[in-house]
């Protein structure tokens, strides 16, 4: 019904470019008189004014319209009798009615459910046919308003123009709106996870073991259940966890990745530098997840066999495999930004430095990296907001074990790792073990945006310099 | 009359396809300023990075021909670059400094030549460079600030001395004024024409007034061949060649 209804609007408009470019054309040439704009851009007015509003009416419509019919249905159902005793039930019977209209519910339908599947089915009815009337009616107003303007010849390319703006920033609110919601939700839950667990106990504590809370209504919660689960959401482990990953690593990735852009930026001959470059940044395009089985089933086995024959126990998912992985993921990221900044340091600086004698490795230790330097910490420090955000690698082979250890060859655990493992799997989502999901997303996504700020603001900075 | 220098030889220089230089011939005579004039694109500058070899930097460029600085021959593929550009220094035409300290820009010419072990030689060396590059009084107490916050004309003076710090016997300037004001200008000038008596300079200029000021020897290129050289003053009032008449007073470039 709605597809119809947006084909219907958007044929009737776009004839509508036609009707105005001739209109107009025509009245010029009556009257004798200058069009403001060129016809077209009557045309383009009659379009915009015709679809726009209509569509945006149909749309709140249509995200308002179930909402609605629901409360209704639930509130008949109940002056009939249905008996409910919370939301979930309630929610359960609408589903229910719903079947029983559109013929797929195949269970005993009691006179109360009959009666309000027919209401339903009224309702839904005349919801459909106040829709489609009152979009007529807009859009019959929108003509006549808009046909009106441009018979009194108004301005219309500056109107368009205006109407385009619009659009574009109603566009761009979209994404900030939408950026906004997931913070929002992510900050609600975490403050519900807050009011049930102390947030120092949360940040502080040592022990992460999410598994031992069953309670699953954080707000009936007894204080014996708390005392059993205060201490079951401790931070440290995973942020220990995370950060010696990532450690692990930068410390692949940091070297190779700069040594590679300083070979592609300074050394490579147009011709090797046309075919490696590309190649090196395919690795940017493998996806994580095959990065992580090689993780888990290449790399990790053979760190335990090669542990074993030199008498060390390695359990099979380990820190170092995973970091390991991990560093080589990152290293284009790191060697196509620092072969970009090695890039941008002026030729002059290197001319100054050959002239004086320094030689190729000189010149570029001493003069070329030191200039590009703040563009290259940028680059590093967002490798590392990768690293620590990094999910299917870490999940793979770095184990579920919240282990506190600094022994590369154990198992540990990330922030990333642990929201996967609260929130796979059927959840009751008022518990504090799902919220606390939440409240590791909060953490990790102010710790990124810290990083990123950071680095941007070195990139920013060292662009300025040499723009 | 003095010394000859720097003597070029039938000197021809490509970039790829594109012939650059053709046949140059031109002395250059020791603790004297010689100043290159010609209209943008005629090779001033391809002629003095034959002298350092800085066209060495650029890969596409192909030098023939024969450079000979007090007899050696500077093309010759077994001389060592770095000890050679350690005898020709250079000043760009846009100041350059390192993003350094001012006293690290100076310090690190000798510190590559391995010239000033200790810390006092070092600082013997940055205080000289900047007197005779008349920069010490206005930096002497801002050493360790960076050498890109001075002015245009500063940072200029700081690239000369730079380039005197490890002692060398020709200065190469590629149109050092360009990009500074007048006043700066003039300091330069008086500079230039205070190093002559040590250093044998070759200066690349746009400024025929700069050229008549500066210099004691002047060549005239166009289209890569030198036209005529000969003594500054006699180019000016009264050269042999038509086409340098007309490029001085103006009729064309």
């Amino acid at each position: 019904m709605n597809l119809v209804l947006i084909f219907l609007i958007t044929i009737f408009s776009l004839s509508l470019f036609f009707y105005g470019r001739s209109k107009t054309k025509s009245i010029s040439i009556q009257n004798n008189i200058k069009l403001n704009a060129l016809p077209k851009f009557y045309g383009y007015y009659l379009v915009l004014w015709c679809s726009i509003p209509a569509l945006i009416f149909l749309l709140v419509w249509s995200l308002f319209e179930p909402v609605i019919i629901k409360s209704i249905i639930i509130e008949t159902a109940a002056n009939q009798g249905a008996i409910f005793n919370d939301k979930n039930e309630a929610n359960l019977i609408y589903e229910k009615i719903k079947a029983i209209h559109l013929g797929t519910f195949f269970g005993d339908i009691d006179s109360i459910l009959k009666e309000s599947a027919i209401s339903y089915a009224k309702f839904l009815n005349l919801f459909t046919n106040s829709k489609i009337v009152l979009i007529f009616g807009i859009v019959i107003a929108s003509v006549i308003y808009s046909l009106k303007k441009i018979k009194n010849n108004n301005k219309a390319r500056d109107d368009v123009e205006l109407i385009l703006k619009g659009l574009l920033f109603a566009s761009s609110l979209i994404a900030i709106l939408t950026t906004l919601g997931i913070i929002f939700s992510l900050l609600f839950e975490s403050i519900k996870f807050f009011s049930v667990i102390n947030i120092f106990d949360y940040l502080f504590g040592t022990n992460w073991s999410p598994q031992r809370a069953f309670v699953s209504d954080a707000s009936k919660i007894t204080s014996a259940e708390l005392e059993e689960i205060k201490d079951a959401f401790g931070f440290i482990p995973l942020i220990a966890g995370t950060s010696f990953i990532a450690l692990i690593a930068m410390l692949v990735a940091v070297p190779i990745g700069l040594f590679s852009g300083i070979y592609m930026a300074e050394y490579a001959s147009v011709k090797v530098r046309r075919i490696s470059k590309p190649i090196i940044e395919i690795l940017a395009g493998i996806p994580t997840v095959v990065y992580g089985f090689f993780a888990a089933l290449t790399v990790g086995p053979f760190f335990r066999q090669a542990g074993e024959s030199l008498g060390l126990t390695v359990s099979s998912e380990s820190a170092l495999a995973a970091g390991l992985i991990m560093g080589i993921m990152i290293i284009p990221y790191i060697s196509s930004l620092s072969d970009d900044v090695i890039n941008s340091v002026p030729q002059s600086l290197r001319d100054g430095s050959y002239a004086i004698g320094a030689t190729k490795s000189e010149t570029i230790k001493q003069v070329v990296i030191p200039a590009a330097l703040p563009g290259i910490i940028g680059s590093v420090l967002l490798a590392v907001s990768r690293a620590i955000g990094e999910t299917m690698i870490v999940v793979m082979a770095a184990g579920l074990a919240a282990n506190l250890t600094i022994n590369p060859l154990d198992s540990t655990t990330t922030i990333t790792t642990q929201i996967v493992m609260i929130l796979v799997g059927d959840q009751e989502f008022d518990s504090p073990k799902t919220q606390s999901a939440f409240a590791l997303g909060l953490t990790l996504f102010i710790a990124t945006l810290i990083l990123n700020y950071i680095a941007q603001r070195a990139v920013k900075k060292y662009r300025e310099k040499y723009d | 009359m003095s010394n000859i220098k720097i003597k070029s030889k039938n000197l021809n220089v490509y970039y790829g396809q594109k012939q650059a230089l053709f046949d140059v011939n031109l002395d250059i005579n020791e603790k004297e300023v010689t100043a290159l004039i010609g209209p943008s694109g005629c090779g001033k500058s391809t002629f003095i990075r034959c002298i350092n070899r800085m066209n060495d930097v650029i890969d596409i460029c192909k030098v023939e021909g024969n450079i000979e600085i007090d007899g050696i021959e500077v093309n010759d593929k077994e001389l060592d670059v770095v000890s050679l550009r350690e005898r020709v220094g250079m000043v760009f035409q846009k100041p350059n400094p390192f993003p350094k300290s001012i006293y690290d820009n100076i310090s690190y010419g000798p510190k590559i030549h391995g010239k000033g072990e200790t810390k006092s030689e070092l600082d013997e060396i940055v205080e000289k460079s900047l007197r005779k590059a008349a920069l010490w009084e206005e930096v002497k107490d801002r050493l360790d600030e960076p050498g890109t916050g001075l002015s245009g004309g500063q940072q200029q003076r700081l690239c000369i001395a730079r380039a005197i710090s490890v002692n060398p016997e020709v200065i190469l300037m590629d149109e050092p004024c360009s990009a500074l004001d007048p006043i700066a200008t003039a300091k330069i000038e008086e500079l230039i024409d205070e190093l002559k008596k040590t250093y044998t300079i070759v200066i690349v200029t746009h400024s025929m007034a700069q050229a008549v000021r500066v210099s004691q020897k002047t060549g005239f290129f166009h289209l890569g061949k030198v036209i005529e050289v000969g003594k500054t003053e006699k180019i000016f009032k009264n050269p042999d060649n038509k086409m340098t008449q007309d490029y001085i007073t103006g009729r064309f470039g």
